[in-house]
């Protein structure tokens, strides 16, 4: 009974000290897990569900050399801010939201740039796009990474994807487009299971 | 028949407190460093597989710890610290002798920032005087005073010592 009314009478310490704690504790963690732009790749995926985690796990077994960590992100975790995206080095979006971020999208020509040397063919010519979605950037800009129509796509087992197709592109703004480890992860992506 | 002044706080009393402040100091030092240690190690092997679980941990672990290291600084550190300080003042202090009948009451007063007492009310000649008892010594006052005290010993309105006739 003494120790409850203890307890009650410092309540506002304790609940500070939590608090404290989450935010301290989050705070550090966000900067361990982390990695400076140059030695990470970030995948930012418009799905309805992703193991973004395990998805991130299993890129990470095959990393391009230098490259410490892979991140994959829903569009939530940045509530859609395109600013937030900026750094993006891969973007796996439906075919109906392309033109909404299309500023974030590498184009046709960026995409060939990051491939030294290797077109979008030799990455999965089953999955290539053709489709245009108007704008600067189009479908055929990115790689058709999930087709509706046979439910044939990549990395099927971390991502659900909706019912209409889903194209990869490089980011536009992505560091590791001239140094082709943005290709390399997506083409791991493309081509997982 | 002899009269005894018995002190409230003996010298063994002073030094169990002493050792009291600073066995629960240490602990506590003891207990928050390693908390720290223990999520700094979590937050240095958190990697994209397991730092969902190791962030969880660490808020868990400093979390608890701190609640610990919270209540027992407040609790035991801290008031015992004020009761030895109280006691080296009742030993320190002038005293002033109160005649009559000893009543420990159950009437608890939270001093903030200092100890807890009980009120000790003195019936004598005069009429009743109140004074104080430190929570921790009002129990072995009440048993003397039903043995038989015939006056306490006050400092700053608290009992320092009080006079038995053998």
């Amino acid at each position: 009974m003494r120790f409850l009314k203890n307890v009650f009478s410092q309540l506002h310490s304790f609940v500070l000290w939590l608090m404290f704690s989450a935010v301290f504790w989050g705070w550090i963690f966000t900067i361990v897990t982390d990695a400076p732009a140059e030695e990470k790749v970030t995948v930012y995926c418009y799905v309805s569900e992703i193991r973004d985690k395990d998805l991130a796990v299993a890129l990470e077994e095959n990393r391009p050399e230098g490259i410490r960590m892979i991140k994959v992100h829903p569009f939530d975790y940045v509530m859609m801010n395109i600013e937030r995206m900026e750094d993006g080095d891969i973007f796996i979006l439906p075919q109906s939201r392309i033109e909404t971020y299309a500023e974030l999208l590498a184009d046709a020509d960026g995409g060939a740039a990051a491939g030294n040397g290797m077109d979008r063919g030799d990455m999965s010519d089953s999955m290539d796009g053709s489709d245009t979605a108007g704008g600067g950037v189009d479908s055929s800009a990115g790689f058709r990474i999930y087709d509706a129509a046979s439910d044939a796509g990549g990395a099927l087992s971390y991502i659900g994807y909706g019912d209409e197709d889903y194209y990869l592109f490089l980011g536009a703004r992505s560091v590791h487009l001239e140094d082709g480890k943005a290709l390399e992860v997506a083409r791991q992506l493309l081509d997982m299971k | 028949m002899t009269v005894q002044i018995m002190e409230l706080y003996s010298d063994s009393d002073m030094s169990r407190l002493g050792r009291k402040v600073s066995v629960w100091t240490r602990t506590l030092c003891g207990v928050a460093a390693a908390a720290l240690a223990a999520c700094v190690i979590m937050a240095a092997t958190a990697n994209t597989a397991n730092a969902g679980r190791m962030e969880l941990g660490a808020v868990a672990t400093s979390t608890v710890a701190g609640w610990f290291v919270i209540y027992c600084g407040i609790f035991v550190v801290s008031r015992a610290k004020r009761e030895l300080a109280h006691a080296k003042m009742l030993k320190q202090e002038t005293r002033e002798r109160v005649e009559g009948t000893v009543t420990v009451t159950r009437e608890r007063l939270a001093i903030r920032k200092s100890i807890i007492a009980l009120r000790v009310d003195v019936a004598g000649s005069a009429g009743t005087k109140r004074v104080l008892v430190t929570e921790q010594k009002g129990e072995a006052l009440a048993k003397a005073a039903a043995a038989g005290v015939s006056a306490v010993y006050t400092a700053h309105g608290y009992v320092a010592a009080y006079e038995v006739t053998v």
